[in-house]
């Protein structure tokens, strides 16, 4: 098992009465590329703070590489920094942004020129810039830039806080793809703040997922978008459909109300330590009913909005009995046009459906 | 049809008025550069002829000399010493929060709204007694305390509207990477402030340089330039006075050109900063 | 949520401590001696410290001081209105005409505001002398020499106060209208408003801050006009600041100096607090 390069231990953060952080624990291990995601004022950026050394932390420990980072400088720990407004210094030339690091340390002249050179190829910007200075670089040109000024050091630990935040979708994506290939290259750790969680699972090993100070839930793309544990995670990202459910006789759930669902069942809930629970079926996973489709659950429901997003239609409707609001995606465009107000029929496979606890709500309200 | 003729009218209306304005604000300015080209030694019109003579005896005479020399040591030392206090000001404004922020805002501009002749005169008293118990007398170090108290607010202004612009990440970024308090203000904050350190030092030193009111009351015996002129304009002048006048006004403009120029310099260099 | 490190006291102390010893000792300190000052009695030219009323009975009975302070107050306030009426339509042209010219024009006002003002009086006094430009240039036009009443008089006074104040006045005024968001006048526009309607309903009352900052500023430093009366004015109507330079140095009376220093200080006090509750009216309606 890869060794931790970075460990927090029930770290609490407070602002006079605020509590900032509620005791986070957090492994992230060599190599990694991890996503801390949430809505602003969840902390995040707090607990990048805290690494980062800019904030202490109230209560906890934080160790780096197996060393207690309590009384460290930021400058003294082998962490770097890409700020949210990247904090080129507006008067340095490009050249002198990226050695700026090294020069600090008294590293030779030569030698500084050097390592510029080899940051400015690994980032592919052209030798040109050196001597440009960061306002006359494109948005996308001065990330590049700040992450080699980051780099040049040798980090064991990047922190990225929102870095692209403020870029427009099309440059973003370009650079996502960019900071994904640097990381497989560079073997270094990443820990990325953001608070889009498309982002996140695009870009990230295992993703944090915060709210209200609270980590919520610690794992890959696919548990969190799959298996989420909380409501908050599961309708964070796209659309969702949950399902109150509560425990029946020997371990199982029953769906609370669902009035006109054909072949309800009973949900075998591992895992789930409560008596209430959510039945999560995301919207792909609701199909069109038809004979040669071997649905577990069915229900009729009427269509009230559709919205044509390219490779896939999303339908919003309603149950028939009972208005409970459902959510469905359909590939394609459909053969026959749905219109607004038809009846349809759908429906799920069990397989398909992920149960997780319902006290979590309680939970999230005293945070 | 109307309104366009309407918004002519307005539009040319404005106009004038600033041009006016320049007018009235360059007609003594040109008159004492006319002048100082005078032959004669009369202040009037029409004129014998044009000469430099006055510009010669500007320059052979000891008095003048004197008191440009005076000027120069005030302007030059209260210009340090205000932009540096200015600076440290200007920070507290800005980026600090502390308790009696408030009342230390307060005190720190109060000279501002302080008819300086009176400031001249409350300074003048404060030295007297001081002078009595510490057995000296007015000269130009408590001219330079009293022109330091007055250009403090300017300076502290104009660099507190850089300061307010500027990004405290780029501070946290230079101590991320390893740099000693004094690193970071060396290498990041003083030269991000300096455009706005510059205007303030110029604008400092025009303004010691052309004081009258407080060197009026602070100077002692010891002339500058413009106690110099006031009491020359009381006997009956020569274009002597013009002369220097228009010497100090080439010397003036070509100052806040040249900070002018050094501001749009750096401005347009790092302008457009990386953001949004 | 601010990421900032919290400054540490010294460096609060580092940056704050050499202004505030620098005002508090050739400000605060000498202004509070001022006072005590005041209060003293004077005796053959030289300060008796000994505690009186005298000086300040001395004030409130004489009737001479009181005319000469109302003198000044209503020049000031003259000032102030034809800063104000010069000042607005000046900083009014600067942010909405003059794209190209602009920041010339800003070089030569500010070059103009920062020269010498004794030179500047002196280049008036020439200008305006029985030989000089101004009448030259009106005879020449085949009009008479400027009469009695404009030099050496009040209204020379008032000119010359205008020419030391007005670019104050331009200044703060033009940040304000600077500082007005354009989309506020095209939605103005958008609503069916005409231009001066949008300037009555947008502009002005949006600047007002600006106006009055303006006004206090120039109000307060006309308070102390000393080179423009004496200069200009031909000593004929002496303002606070000559009668204040006179009672120190040709009267050498200190306390009596000190008081009326204190009594102008204290018009230009109320001033200035009165007009930060008229401002925060101001904003705590806007809000």
């Amino acid at each position: 098992m890869p060794k931790d390069i970075c460990t927090i231990q029930g770290v609490i953060k407070n602002y006079g009465n605020f509590r900032a952080l509620h005791g986070i624990d957090l492994h992230v291990q060599k190599g990694e590329f991890i996503a801390l995601v949430g809505p602003s004022g969840s902390g995040k950026s707090t607990l990048l703070q805290i690494i980062s050394g800019f904030e202490a932390p109230s209560e906890g420990r934080l160790l780096i590489d197996g060393v207690d980072m309590t009384d460290v400088a930021p400058a003294d720990r082998p962490t770097s920094m890409v700020f949210q407004k990247l904090a080129l210094f507006p008067h340095k030339t490009i050249a002198e942004n990226i050695g700026f690091p090294l020069k600090l340390r008294k590293v030779p002249k030569a030698e500084i020129a050097k390592r510029t050179r080899e940051m400015l190829d690994l980032m592919e910007l052209k030798p040109e810039y050196l001597n440009r200075y960061p306002a006359q670089l494109s948005g996308g040109e001065q990330q590049r830039v700040a992450l080699a000024r980051s780099m040049i050091s040798h980090p064991k630990l990047l922190l990225l806080d929102e870095p692209l935040s403020a870029l427009d979708v099309k440059l973003k994506k370009v650079l996502q793809t960019e900071l994904k290939r640097l990381h497989r290259s560079l073997g270094v750790t990443f820990i990325h703040v953001t608070h889009d969680l498309e982002e996140a699972m695009m870009l990230a090993d295992h993703i944090c997922v915060m709210q209200n100070g609270l980590l919520l839930q610690v794992g890959t793309p696919d548990d969190i978008y799959y298996r989420p544990t909380h409501r908050f995670v599961a309708e964070f990202i796209g659309e969702t459909n949950l399902f109150p459910v509560k425990a029946g006789q020997n371990g199982s759930y029953e769906i609370e109300e669902l009035p006109g669902a054909r072949g309800v069942s009973s949900f075998g809930g591992e895992g789930v330590q409560s008596d209430t629970a959510y039945l999560m079926v995301r919207p792909e996973f609701l199909h069109l009913a038809a004979p040669d489709h071997d649905l577990d659950v069915t229900i009729d429901i009427v269509v009230s909005e559709t919205f044509n997003h390219g490779s896939t239609t999303q339908v919003k409707a309603v149950t028939r009995e009972g208005n409970h609001i459902i959510t469905l995606e359909i590939q394609g465009h459909l053969d026959e046009a749905v219109d607004i107000g038809a009846h349809l029929t759908v429906g799920w496979h069990d397989t398909d459906t992920h149960l997780f606890a319902r006290t979590a709500d309680k939970m999230e309200f005293a945070a | 049809m109307n309104r366009k003729f309407e918004a002519r009218l307005i539009n040319a209306g404005l106009v004038c008025s600033v041009i006016l304005v320049l007018v009235f604000f360059y007609i003594p300015i040109f008159t004492l550069i006319m002048f100082s080209f005078k032959e004669g030694r009369i202040l009037n019109l029409p004129f014998e002829g044009w000469s430099l003579r006055w510009y010669q005896q500007l320059f052979s005479n000891g008095e003048v000399g004197k008191a440009a020399v005076h000027s120069f040591v005030v302007a030059v030392a209260s210009t340090l010493i205000s932009t540096v206090i200015g600076l440290g000001a200007a920070q507290s404004f800005v980026r600090f929060s502390f308790r009696g922020k408030t009342l230390f805002q307060i005190v720190a501009m109060a000279p501002l709204v302080f008819p300086q002749l009176l400031l001249g005169v409350v300074l003048l008293l404060w030295f007297s007694v001081l002078g009595n118990t510490f057995d000296f007398s007015n000269n130009l170090f408590t001219a330079i305390m009293g022109h330091c108290v007055y250009l403090v607010p300017f300076t502290t202004i104009i660099i507190a509207v850089q300061a307010a612009s500027f990004d405290p990440t780029l501070e946290q970024a230079a101590q991320d990477f390893g740099a000693t308090p004094w690193e970071v203000f060396r290498e990041v904050t003083f030269p991000v402030l300096w455009p706005g350190v510059f205007s303030a030092s110029i604008f400092a030193f025009l303004l010691s340089w052309g004081n009258f009111y407080i060197s009026y009351s602070l100077t002692g015996t010891e002339r500058t330039l413009p106690t110099f002129v006031f009491s020359g304009m009381a006997l009956g002048s020569t274009p002597l006075y013009p002369a220097l006048a228009t010497i100090t006004f080439v010397v003036g403009l070509l100052l806040i050109v040249f900070a002018e120029g050094i501001r749009r310099r750096s401005l347009a260099k790092t302008m457009a900063s990386p953001k949004e | 949520m601010s990421h900032s490190l919290e400054p540490s006291r010294l460096m609060v102390a580092l940056h704050a401590l050499p202004s505030v010893l620098l005002q508090s000792a050739f400000f605060v300190v000498p202004l509070c001696m001022t006072i005590a000052l005041s209060f003293q009695e004077t005796q053959y030219y030289q300060v008796q410290w000994v505690w009186s009323l005298t000086t300040w009975t001395e004030i409130f009975t004489t009737y001479y001081y009181w005319k000469i302070l109302f003198n000044t107050v209503l020049m000031s306030l003259a000032c102030v209105g034809l800063c104000a009426m010069i000042g607005f339509p000046i900083a009014y042209a600067l942010v909405t005409r003059f794209q190209k010219w602009q920041a010339t024009i800003k070089i030569l006002l500010v070059f103009a505001f920062l020269t010498d003002a004794v030179l500047k009086t002196f280049g008036w006094v020439v200008f305006l002398d029985q030989t000089g430009p101004a009448n030259f240039v009106l005879n020449f036009l085949g009009l008479p020499d400027l009469p009695d009443w404009v030099i050496y008089s009040r209204v020379s006074v008032l000119f010359g106060m205008v020419y030391t104040l007005l670019p104050f006045s331009i200044f703060t005024i033009y940040l304000s209208v600077d500082m007005i968001d354009k989309n506020l006048l095209r939605a103005a526009y958008d609503c069916g408003a005409s231009k001066f309607r949008a300037f009555y309903e947008v502009t002005l009352p949006l600047c007002k801050n600006g106006l009055m900052a303006g006004a206090l500023l120039v109000f307060v430093l006309s308070l102390g006009s000393f080179l423009e009366p004496k200069v200009l004015g031909g000593g004929k109507n002496p303002m606070a600041a000559e009668l204040i330079r006179q009672t120190f140095e040709t009267r050498i009376n200190w306390p009596l100096g000190s008081a009326l220093t204190i009594v102008v200080i204290s018009i230009t006090v109320i001033t200035i607090l009165l007009a930060s509750r008229l401002l925060d009216l101001g904003q705590g309606r806007k809000k």
